[in-house]
């Protein structure tokens, strides 16, 4: 079974295009996968479908301005008791 | 008034991924006509198109820039690359205000618009991609184009239905005329393989329903033919100013001499039927090429395999070209690549121009049985290598829109 890491490491390459390896939980989403404003609300809409199966949520306007790292997604997921 | 060259060539075709492989396979007569794979047809009436396979974006492009466009103008972007490593464009910036793209299409990103609403209506606004308008709108053909290659003069963006493509040479050489830009990345672009589209076209009694025998279904100027083959692809060519391609010795494969845009203002599909359309295009096109009309050998028809586009097409010519009609090579891509809508002008540009650069005019396929309608010389069956000093490109859409463009062997 997949780790919450990798799962979301996965979507964040599928959406991204960037290689598996610098996916890192500290990665700034900008600054090192070199995301836009664009591709932000891509990757929520992508991480929801990712875990609609686990629990029902949404990541809402105000939740994606609090998203920078890959990490900080994963602490989202684990507020809707995904961990 | 400079002179507009054609110094590179690239396509994505049914037939072929190069410009060059798309012509050997375009002069040996093979059809890119098959079974539809894309998506099921079982419950359609119409089960064969041309499609583009094994085309890998992340081959011409960044895999991230081609997630964030549709596939009409991921063909385009490849087509333009090739066709500028195939004439040694380098740009410096200096240059760059001064290089523009002018890419049609038919109809944009058809295939996004009808697989993202289906994400709006199965699993709510919430989920529609934020990339689906610069994915989708048609201008994104040439504005992707502009940005993968950096040229920051004008992008244009024709939407002329079938004959699109030939308004983005004829916008090419306008704006090389102007002095406006000195390299034009010009061609078209379409990608609407779905089930929407094949479904409107068959009802409308457009296409044809030959779905035994998929390479012998489009089979234009042929008494049996019964409408056309959907297929999707890109053109793209560098057409340079005559300055700017003799200072760095670049190889021409042709001039873009001119070309002419009518109007039928007739009806919404039917093309006017006594073809003076049509024939104002193709004679507009000679006079602002200043050539007349023996200099012509060779016409791309539009020749969709409609039995009413042939019909009058061929009444067109005899008009345009009075008894010189009946010295002409013509023959139509479509016989083998099927109808590329918004891209078919530029396919047929493409064949003009190497047509006259290989003095060799590619057949017309499946044309078995002469129709009395259609009584010129269309080149059936196989390749005819003979001198073409100039050849034509004849593109109509819905709409009554007309096109016609002329290209000529070069001399300094």
């Amino acid at each position: 079974m997949a780790t919450i890491f990798e799962r979301v490491r996965d979507v964040v390459v599928s959406q991204l295009k960037v290689s598996p390896d610098e996916v890192t939980p500290t990665s700034s989403l900008t600054d090192d996968l070199r995301a836009d404003s664009l591709d932000i609300v891509d990757l929520t809409i992508a991480i929801e479908e990712a875990f609609v199966d686990d629990a029902s949520f949404e990541i809402r306007d105000e939740d994606a301005e609090n998203i920078r790292t890959v990490q900080d997604i994963i602490d989202f997921l684990a507020a809707q008791g995904i961990a | 008034m400079t002179r507009a060259l054609i110094t590179g060539v690239g396509a994505i075709t049914p037939i072929g991924l190069t410009a060059h492989d798309f012509w050997t396979n375009l002069t040996a007569g093979v059809s890119g006509v098959t079974k539809i794979t894309r998506f099921d047809t079982s419950d359609m009436s119409v089960s064969i198109a041309a499609e583009v396979n094994d085309f890998d974006p992340g081959a011409y492009m960044d895999p991230k820039d081609a997630r964030r466009m549709g596939r009409f103008a991921q063909f385009a972007v490849a087509a333009a690359r090739m066709a500028a490593d195939d004439a040694g464009l380098v740009l410096t910036d200096d240059e760059r205000p001064r290089a523009a793209s002018s890419i049609a299409t038919g109809s944009g990103g058809a295939i996004e618009t009808m697989d993202e609403m289906e994400v709006l209506l199965k699993r709510g606004p919430s989920r529609v991609s934020p990339f689906y308008i610069p994915i989708m709108a048609p201008n994104m053909g040439a504005c992707q184009v502009s940005m993968n290659l950096g040229l920051r003069g004008p992008a244009l963006a024709s939407v002329a239905a079938c004959a699109s493509g030939l308004y983005s040479f004829i916008e090419a050489k306008a704006l090389i005329d102007a002095g406006l830009a000195d390299v034009v990345l010009a061609g078209g672009t379409e990608a609407a393989l779905h089930r929407l589209p094949i479904a409107a076209l068959a009802n409308m009694r457009a296409l044809s329903r030959r779905n035994d025998e998929p390479e012998r279904a489009s089979r234009p100027f042929d008494l049996n033919r019964d409408g056309f083959v959907f297929g999707e692809g890109a053109v793209v060519v560098v057409v340079e100013s005559e300055g700017r391609a003799r200072a760095r010795n670049a190889r021409v494969y042709a001039e873009l001499a001119g070309g002419a845009l009518t109007c039928d203002a007739y009806h919404i599909t039917a093309p006017r039927e006594d073809g003076t359309g049509a024939e104002a295009a193709m004679t507009g096109a000679l006079a602002a090429a200043g050539m007349s009309l023996t200099d012509i050998d060779y016409v791309v028809a539009h020749g969709t395999g409609t039995p009413l586009n042939d019909a009058t097409e061929t009444l067109a010519i005899k008009l345009a070209f009075g008894d010189h009609a009946r010295k002409l090579a013509i023959s139509s891509p479509k016989s083998m690549i099927g109808h590329l809508l918004g891209a078919a002008g530029a396919v047929g540009g493409l064949a003009a121009i190497f047509a006259v650069h290989h003095d060799l005019v590619p057949p017309t396929i499946n044309l078995e049985t002469p129709d009395p309608a259609c009584d010129l010389d269309y080149t059936p069956g196989k390749a005819r290598k003979m001198v073409v000093r100039a050849a034509t490109a004849n593109g109509f859409g819905f709409g009554g829109q007309n096109g016609c463009v002329v290209f000529r062997k070069y001399q300094p």
